[in-house]
């Protein structure tokens, strides 16, 4: 199946009951799969007016106690910005699959893009943290898909997925494991008396807080605004730093547990190749020519791209001569290498055009520097 | 107590479909110690998209009747009103019409914290004539009350609960010392054409219940619609 077809699947695998949509392309692969298997399913959707709208019916919904998903891409993705901030606020677990293209604006809609990155760490305002996944191939679509519900449901927060149109239309056999063999956080419940739910009473080991569905009794009050664990609003210091430095910290401090990377040929590597999605098919390809050729060439992949792996790029930084970082965009991922590698290693950030995904020739060049 | 709050509650109470049922989504800050004494789930939200939040929460559990009070809908979020008509998505949308941010010193009639005025210049642009809109866009059921015709609202509220479909009530919320002069200058016309519902200058503020009408909602569309389609194998929304 596509890539497309396979992030529906995983979607659906996972349990996802909800999708809120504008058609955009190059996303629309994903809905048609997903709604054509809604009668099987059981899922709702809605072709809502616009993205702002799109993912506020995703937060509302998930509040009933669905799973729920939107998918979009490029302008799309610039509209849902607010929402993130407010599903961040609300610590409502959701995930968004944005199909990067070529851009800025309108940019070129068929094309693979890359430029999104960036977006999707700080796209909304004020302080937040974000989990983005990555996946490079259809099976990974599948698989990448039910860890972003998982991760969603676990740090209650929105997930973004960023691949793009090329891995959308990839074809290719991906394996779909029986129902109960697909493992999917379970959304934390409060189990207490009904007039005793706090909102935003966190568990100090995770530091979560419990959720109720509406209409259960509960009768509680939830705020984009900075809020107590009543969640009301307060408008101090003091509970501007409760708020929002747990929900920096409920993903900073579990980093390690959430960042996901693939590695090949770094022992003793000079040079090490970081890519994450399309474009790290032909990052391996250019890593093996090179490593043909003789150069000591390694490969690192973000399946994580947030958070970032800071501290195994620390680890590789250390014992390289350069990273080459190659991307869809002129320089994103490459500035967190170059942050991260605190002068270390050289970083080279390596522009991969559009046309020259499915052509490794670009990034084994910037490999082949490295003996020069 | 806020006015239309008040009216609210006794809605919920008067409608008896149960306050389980009902949840109400917010852009407008009011009190959350007030906003307790409903005894239903609140969502404060971002500013003009309170629609499609309560939406998505519609959809994805048929049984709730979400109460939507919106600020001046002229600005920010017109779309989704538009659209919310359309789809006839079964709310309550309430309007709390300020007159596009009218706001004077004092507080304002929506228990808004913010006292400064935005139109230092007092207001020069047109309102919406919100009841022609909901109208025109595929509402069910259409009224404006100021908050003052608290009994008229009340009944209101009772019956945009019941009613399957958008309901739209327009309320004219003046800042409180405002509302008294607002109530004396309107004038109750139910079943008024909303082409005369326009809000303008010297001339009396138009009341009362100005459309009420059957249309299929959203959710009786997209069950018909796939069940045209897909046949047995699909299992219908329950409402």
């Amino acid at each position: 199946m596509s890539g497309y077809e396979a992030c529906a699947e995983g979607a659906l695998a996972a349990g996802c009951g909800f999708l809120g949509y504008t058609p955009i392309q190059p996303s629309f692969g994903i809905v048609r799969r997903f709604i054509t298997r809604c009668a099987e399913t059981g899922a709702t959707f809605v072709q809502m007016e616009d993205e702002i709208s799109s993912l506020a019916a995703v937060l509302g919904a998930v509040w009933t106690g669905r799973k729920a998903l939107t998918v979009t891409s490029g302008q799309g993705f610039a509209q849902m910005m607010e929402h993130i901030g407010l599903g961040v606020m609300l610590e409502t677990p959701c995930v968004i699959v944005n199909v990067m293209h070529d851009g800025a604006s309108e940019g070129i809609p068929s094309m693979p893009g890359g430029g999104d990155v960036m977006q999707a760490r700080w796209g909304s305002h004020g302080d937040y943290e974000i989990i983005a996944l990555a996946p490079n191939s259809p099976q990974e679509m599948f698989d990448l898909t039910v860890e972003a519900f998982s991760l969603s449901e676990r740090y209650r927060t929105p997930v973004v997925i960023l691949f793009d149109p090329v891995l959308g239309r990839m074809k290719d056999s991906v394996n779909i494991p029986e129902a109960a063999k697909i493992r999917v956080e379970k959304r934390k419940y409060y189990k207490g008396p009904k007039d005793g739910y706090l909102p935003y009473k966190y568990d100090e080991k995770d530091l979560i807080p419990s959720m109720v569905d509406i209409s259960q009794g509960y009768r509680f009050h939830v705020t984009g605004l900075t809020h107590d664990e009543k969640g009301y609003p307060v408008m101090n210091d003091e509970c501007q730093e409760w708020n929002v430095h747990r929900l920096v910290n409920k993903i900073r401090l579990f980093a390690d547990k959430i960042v996901r990377m693939e590695e090949k040929y770094l022992e003793e590597a000079d040079v090490a190749v970081v890519s994450y999605g399309v474009v790290s098919r032909d990052a391996l390809t250019a890593v093996e020519a090179a490593r043909k050729e003789g150069i000591k060439a390694g490969y690192f992949r973000l399946q994580t791209v947030w958070p970032f792996p800071e501290k195994r790029i620390a680890e590789i930084a250390a014992g390289i001569k350069r990273f080459v970082v190659p991307e869809i965009n002129f320089g994103q991922i490459s500035l967190e290498v170059e942050r991260c590698s605190r002068g270390r290693a050289g970083v080279d950030a390596v522009y991969h055009a559009a046309r020259e995904v499915g052509k490794p020739g670009s990034i084994l060049k910037a490999i082949q520097k490295t003996n020069k | 107590m806020d006015k239309i709050l008040e009216a609210l509650s006794k809605g919920i109470e008067k409608s008896g479909i149960g306050r389980k049922r009902v949840c109400l989504v917010t852009d407008i800050l009011y009190d959350p110690e007030v906003l307790e004494t409903l005894k239903i789930d609140l969502f404060h939200t971002s500013r003009g998209r309170t629609i499609p939040f309560a939406t998505g929460m519609k959809l994805a559990n048929p049984k709730l009747k979400p109460v939507v009070i919106m600020g001046d809908m002229a600005t920010l979020g017109g779309n989704h009103f538009v659209h919310a008509c359309r789809r006839n998505m079964d709310l309550l949308v309430i309007c709390a019409n300020h007159f596009v941010y009218r706001r004077v010193e004092g507080e304002s009639a929506s228990g808004d914290y913010d006292t400064v005025s935005y139109s230092p210049y007092l207001l020069f642009e047109n309102p919406l004539n919100i009841p022609h809109i909901a109208r025109s866009c595929g509402s069910v059921y259409t009224a404006r009350w100021t908050a003052l015709h608290t009994d008229e609202l009340t009944r209101s509220i009772s019956h945009g609960l019941k009613k399957k479909g958008l309901s739209v009530i327009d309320v004219i919320s003046p800042p409180a010392e405002l509302l008294d002069f607002y109530y004396r200058h309107s004038e109750i016309r139910n079943g008024e054409d909303t082409i005369h519902t326009g809000i303008e200058e010297e001339k009396k503020i138009i009341v009362g219940e100005f459309l009420e009408r059957e249309r299929p909602t959203f959710i009786e569309s997209y069950n018909r619609q796939l069940e045209e389609v897909l046949g047995d194998q699909f299992v219908k929304i329950e409402v």
